[in-house]
């Protein structure tokens, strides 16, 4: 027998030759195998990370305190409540340590500082993740067990949103993506509901396609079908890539159902007589400020206004000159909820306008499309693939019904599970991931959806991404303490002959009141208390700006004399605040030594002028109002309560409250109300 | 170094405690070890002699025994982790997350728990089939066969009851589409899938139910059979052998059944 | 055994050897005392330690298995979200396959329980008892049985659309035909062994490959909609 084999043999012997031995041989083996599993809890990744821990801080200056708060074994944060297992701590040690504001080693670095405190909150409500994991592997990149991802650190307000139901200033981001659902029309077709249970409202105005043909023409319908970003670039309308034949027959449906209406052409044959002014067309654009509301792309390509109303930059193109003379001259004839003003213009400033307007066109646009009248089957046709496409669910439609739960709900769309999702090859497989490319290519996930093409770019797309993130299970099933509710648009709907003064005005398409509008021009809920009679009235006949650098700027409406009383009388009647208490400076007129107290201290121990500028020679303060003529537009017992407590009044304002006291308020109302300016804003004009 | 420690270990054995706890007494004498059988409560489930073909590989592929061992292995790994576990909702969970993150080993136990589990039933089913293909399923032995698909349904309830305890989408559905099924029994379907999962859907009360029957009910009854299972192959005749039994073909009615004096 | 010395009781005795048995016979039977003599082994040592080593074995193994191999645990169970397929665990899945061809009441209460209940019975008829050769004795008429059944069973499978249970039948089938047309004494040790098997023999290994069959296609064939996937393919 070869020597090796006999050895084997004999050793075989020795340990496998009776049952007994080879008990307790293999005994020994299994006691073994057992042993591994405690060893390798030694070798755990937490023990590594804190070893290297220690040896990092261990040459530094502030290695004594550092060793003291550092404890080794698990660390977790525990809050019940949002049901947060984190123990990230355990390996993520520095995020506390103001000390090691230097160390850019992960995973030691220290936390940028938010406004709240890393034990209060845990780690995974904001960043993802699956917190009570102690490897690097299940901790950040697990989605095994339902898990998440670490959230890239670019979405990472949509932690912020969990909560904050409202807009934050520091939520850039989240903020965007949340108006975007909202202005889009994602909410229309999409239901998405808040945790407090209250819908989330769409603010865009889409516009209704009842008398659509008494607007346009078939052939422009049938060319923005194709591609509406080719006509307006900054339009919200997606793209639904439609065939030729589906655009002929949608156009043609629209046409065939549109009903005319009457004041459309009344309205224009009676201004037709009217001659336009040439000349006067770009001052009258530009004095109506048309551009705080729409947008016109200038020569170099660049759109310059607001987004509020559509975009004219070839609407030329696309209004009949009647009808967009019949618009202007009152545009609630056409469309009773739109949002811009009733403007009382002249008919020489409509035929003017007008003019103007049309010339804003582009020879190039829609040529080429020819279309021979429709026969009933294409009608038929265009109207299914309107039930189709839903577009109803945005456009009122002669013929067919709004739907309801068009799309998915997307109330939880932050929690879908990775299972449910089906990614696309080559994709990265992750929510975000998942929802940006359904928000930026949805048809490459299949011919059958029906989501269209939004004209989005990456920051959108991101932002819009962050705020469907933000709605997660566990935003929904906090307790409502936690919470702080979002800002909802009340129905806020001011009464009588004024009342309908107001909406005719559009008002609220750029004020504020009571909690309904926009937020382009300042909140009006408390003007009556705010500002003087004589001021408002002034105002409302030759609006001047109270801050000169900003572009859009209040538009003349061309009141009549007892329309801007009747206004003014409202206001001042209605809008009044119960914190501002009109008997609290019972004199307006104060002595000369009070007034200048109240210059010292607006000079010097406040400071105001940094922010402010009383006198337009020496202050340089471009953040806050000009106060130059403040004396003549702003009541006293305004000012007195605005220095006392500034939050009070508008609650979120940048002006710190000083905790003035009553007499320093005083001195300085008096200051103030001196300033009444040069020439005089106040008797004639 | 051999001799010296079976010299100590008869020392030991010779001793007045070891003798008090041990019954059989010291020597290796047959009698002595089959006393060593006969005077353990465990060990005189068994028979003392066994026939030599049987202690083979080939004979029994010594599945019985391993899913004995597969049961031991549960028993003690389901003891330790039921030291971490809470059986409600959702406290269920985060404990297995607990186990696998923060319990020494417990990510460990878990595997071993639910591998061995997994294997226990595959073993069963094939004790089972190897026992029938053997044919020693026949007279005398047809109790045991008995008492044997008992201990299966056993497994299979352990292994259904335990599976939902992790409370993981996977165990949540597996128990839903399983327990759906006992709706369907006629007349009585809905009330025997309420009185399964003491409510009408899989929640905190089902797992509860679960838990009670995975670590008290169905363990106790395991045991018990299997105990009844070992006592009747002594009481049986031993391990069946293909040969030692009556040929069928030759005569049927002169069968020596009695069953052999052990 | 003549020798009476054999008969001392005492404390020594043959550990290789069966007990003796004493039996009493009456003048009107005639008994039959058939000797089964072979070797034997104490359970202590020789047994107890093969077992207890078996299962040490068992546990080295499963030990390294834990070590390497996680076991399953997904999401935390969510109610609201069926994940699509739902599936039993896996000794259960040749059910669920059942239950995608036949209403609950058969696949879900009756498949289970009639097993239930064969498997407790096969000891107590003379069926399973028997232990001849199927086609042995009366192989006509046999034989008529068994196509008529065969045929029976494969109608009723493909009437039910239950494709992938017929392979199997087809197997066993095609395997009892063999077994038909062989002779105990055949000079091929399959055909011998074929032969030879009884009934219980054919259903039980037929029941074997259905079980089989359908609980590997359930694990891993099915897919989303209970829709046949390859298990190769990511879903």
């Amino acid at each position: 027998m070869h020597p090796i084999r006999r050895y084997l043999s004999s050793a075989w012997q020795a340990l496998f030759g009776d049952a007994v031995r080879a008990f307790g041989v293999v005994s020994a083996v299994l006691l073994l195998a057992l042993a591994i599993a405690p060893a390798k809890n030694q070798f755990a990744q937490w023990h590594q990370y804190q070893r290297r821990y220690l040896s990092l801080i261990h040459d530094r200056g502030d290695a004594v305190t550092l060793r003291r708060r550092f404890q080794p074994g698990i660390h977790q944060t525990w809050l019940p409540e949002l049901g947060v297992v984190d123990r990230c701590t355990t390996c993520h040690l520095g995020l506390n340590e103001a000390g090691l504001g230097d160390v850019s080693q992960q995973p030691f670095r220290k936390h940028p500082a938010i406004p709240h405190s890393l034990d209060g909150f845990g780690c995974v409500i904001c960043h993802g993740g699956q917190g009570p994991a102690t490897t690097v592997a299940e901790a950040h990149h697990s989605e095994r067990a339902g898990e998440e991802p670490i959230l890239p650190a670019r979405y990472i307000e949509s932690g912020c949103g969990q909560c904050h139901q409202n807009a934050l200033p520091g939520t850039p981001q989240l903020n965007l993506g949340r108006a975007m659902l909202t202005r889009y029309g994602c909410v229309r077709c999409h239901a998405i509901t808040r945790p407090d249970g209250t819908r989330v409202m769409a603010t865009d105005h889409p516009p209704s396609l009842v008398h659509i043909a008494d607007k346009t023409t078939r052939e422009w319908i049938y060319s923005w079908l194709k591609d509406p970003q080719a006509y307006a670039e900054s339009t919200t309308m997606p793209n639904y890539k439609l065939s030729d034949a589906d655009a002929r027959d949608l156009s043609a449906y629209l046409m065939s159902s549109s009903t005319p209406r009457e004041g459309d052409t009344a309205l224009a044959a009676t201004k037709a007589g009217s001659s336009a002014d040439l000349a006067a067309g770009p001052s009258l654009y530009g004095q109506s400020f048309c551009a705080s509301c729409h947008a016109v792309q200038n020569a170099a390509g660049n759109l310059v206004g607001g987004d509020v109303g559509p975009e004219l930059t070839r609407i030329g193109n696309k209004a009949k000159p009647e009808w967009l003379a019949a618009w202007l001259a009152n545009p609630r004839v056409y469309d009773a909820t739109t949002l811009m003003p009733h403007y009382r213009f002249t008919a020489q400033q409509v035929a003017t306008l007008t003019t103007f307007l049309q010339a804003k066109s582009d020879s190039d646009y829609g040529t080429g499309v020819h279309l021979d009248a429709p026969i009933p089957a294409q009608v038929a046709h265009g109207k299914r693939l309107i039930v189709e496409l839903g577009c109803a669910a945005c456009h009122e439609i002669n013929g067919v019904q709004k739907p309801e739960n068009f799309a998915p709900d997307l109330s939880t769309i932050g929690s879908k599970p990775l299972a449910q999702i089906v990614f696309l090859p080559g994709m990265e497989v992750s929510l975000p991931s998942y929802i940006v490319a359904k928000i930026r290519q949805p048809r490459a996930f299949g011919a059958s959806v029906k989501m269209p093409q939004f004209a989005l770019t990456a920051p959108q797309a991101d932002a819009l991404t962050t705020a469907l993130l933000s709605l997660t299970n566990r935003s929904r099933s906090m307790p409502d303490t936690l919470r702080v509710a979002a800002t909802v648009e009340t129905n806020y709907q001011p009464a009588g002959h004024a009342g309908k003064l107001i909406n005719e005005l559009a008002c609220f398409s750029c004020h504020r009141i009571n909690g309904r509008g926009g937020d382009m021009a300042p909140d009006l809920t408390w003007e009556g208390s705010s500002v003087q009679r004589q001021w408002l009235i002034d105002f409302l006949r030759n609006p001047n700006t109270l801050r000169p650098s900003l572009i859009r700027r209040m538009p003349r409406f061309n009141l009549s004399d007892s329309e801007n009383k009747e206004l003014t009388e409202y206001i001042l009647a209605v809008y009044q605040s119960p914190a501002v208490d009109a008997d609290a400076v019972p004199d307006p007129s104060h002595s000369p030594d009070v007034v200048e107290h109240g210059k010292q201290l607006f000079y010097s121990k406040y400071a105001c002028q940094s922010c402010h500028i009383a006198n337009d020679k020496t202050d340089k303060g471009y953040i806050g109002p000009t106060l130059t003529q403040v004396g003549s537009r702003l009541t006293a017992a305004w000012i007195y309560s605005w220095l006392k407590n500034p939050q009070a009044l508008r609650p979120g304002t940048t002006e710190p409250n000083q905790n003035m006291s009553d007499e320093d308020a005083r001195a300085l109302a008096a200051f103030l109300m001196s300033l009444k300016g040069q020439g005089a804003h106040g008797a004639k004009l | 170094m051999a001799v010296k420690t079976s010299a100590m270990m008869d020392k030991v054995r010779a001793s007045r405690v070891w003798r008090s706890v041990f019954r059989a007494g010291t020597g290796d004498s047959t009698l002595h070890r089959a006393l060593a059988i006969q005077q353990s409560i465990f060990l005189h489930l068994f028979s003392t002699k066994v026939r030599k073909r049987m202690v083979k590989f080939s004979a029994t592929w010594y599945l019985g025994t391993l899913t004995f061992g597969t049961f031991l292995i549960l028993v003690i790994t389901g003891v330790l982790l039921m030291l971490y576990y809470h059986p409600s909702v959702p406290q269920a969970y985060a404990d297995m997350k607990d186990l696998q993150f923060v319990v020494s080993s417990g990510l460990f136990l878990r595997n071993l728990h639910r591998w061995s589990a997994q294997l226990m039933v595959f073993l069963v089913f094939a004790h089972m089939f190897k026992v029938f293909y053997r044919g020693a399923y026949r007279t005398p032995r047809e109790f045991n066969w008995v008492v044997g698909v008992v201990l299966l349904v056993i497994t299979l309830l352990l292994s259904y009851t335990g599976y939902l305890l992790p409370w993981d989408q996977l165990a949540f559905w597996a128990i839903t589409v399983g327990s759906n099924l006992s709706s369907a029994v006629p007349l009585v379907g809905n009330k025997i899938h309420f009185l399964l999962l003491g409510g009408n859907q899989v929640n905190a009360n089902a797992l509860l139910r679960f838990y009670v029957l995975h670590c008290v009910v169905l363990p106790l009854a395991a045991m018990l059979f299997i105990a009844i299972h070992f006592w009747r192959i002594r009481k049986d005749g031993g391990l069946y052998v293909q040969g030692t039994e009556p040929k069928p073909q030759q005569n049927n009615e002169t069968v020596n059944t009695a069953a052999e004096v052990k | 055994m003549s020798d009476p010395k054999e008969f001392v009781a005492g404390i020594d005795s043959d550990q290789r050897r069966s007990p003796v048995r004493v039996a009493f016979v009456t003048r009107r039977t005639s008994a039959q005392v058939k000797v089964n003599r072979e070797d034997q082994v104490q359970t202590y040592p020789e047994v107890l330690f093969r077992a207890v080593l078996a299962i040490e074995l068992l546990a080295i193994a499963l030990v390294f298995f834990s070590l390497l191999f996680n076991a399953p645990l997904e999401g935390i169970a969510d109610p609201t979200h069926t994940p699509n397929p739902a599936k039993a665990p896996w000794y259960f899945l040749g059910l669920q396959e059942l239950l995608h061809y036949f209403p609950p009441v058969v696949a879900g209460v009756l498949v289970p329980s009639l097993l239930i209940i064969a498997l407790i019975v096969i000891p107590y008829f003379n069926i399973n008892i028997e232990a001849n050769g199927l086609f042995l004795k009366d192989r006509a008429n046999r034989l008529r049985w068994f196509y008529a059944a065969a045929a029976g069973m494969l109608i009723f499978l493909i009437g039910f659309d239950v494709y992938v249970a017929v392979p199997p039948t087809v197997v066993v089938a095609l395997a009892m035909i063999v077994a038909a047309n062989s002779r105990p004494d055949s000079p091929s040790k399959f055909r011998r062994y074929l032969a030879k098997r009884p009934l219980a023999y054919w259903i039980m290994t037929w029941f074997l490959f259905e079980l089989i069959v359908l609980t590997a296609v359930g694990t891993w064939f099915r897919g989303p909609g209970w829709a046949w996937v390859s298990p190769w393919r990511n879903y």
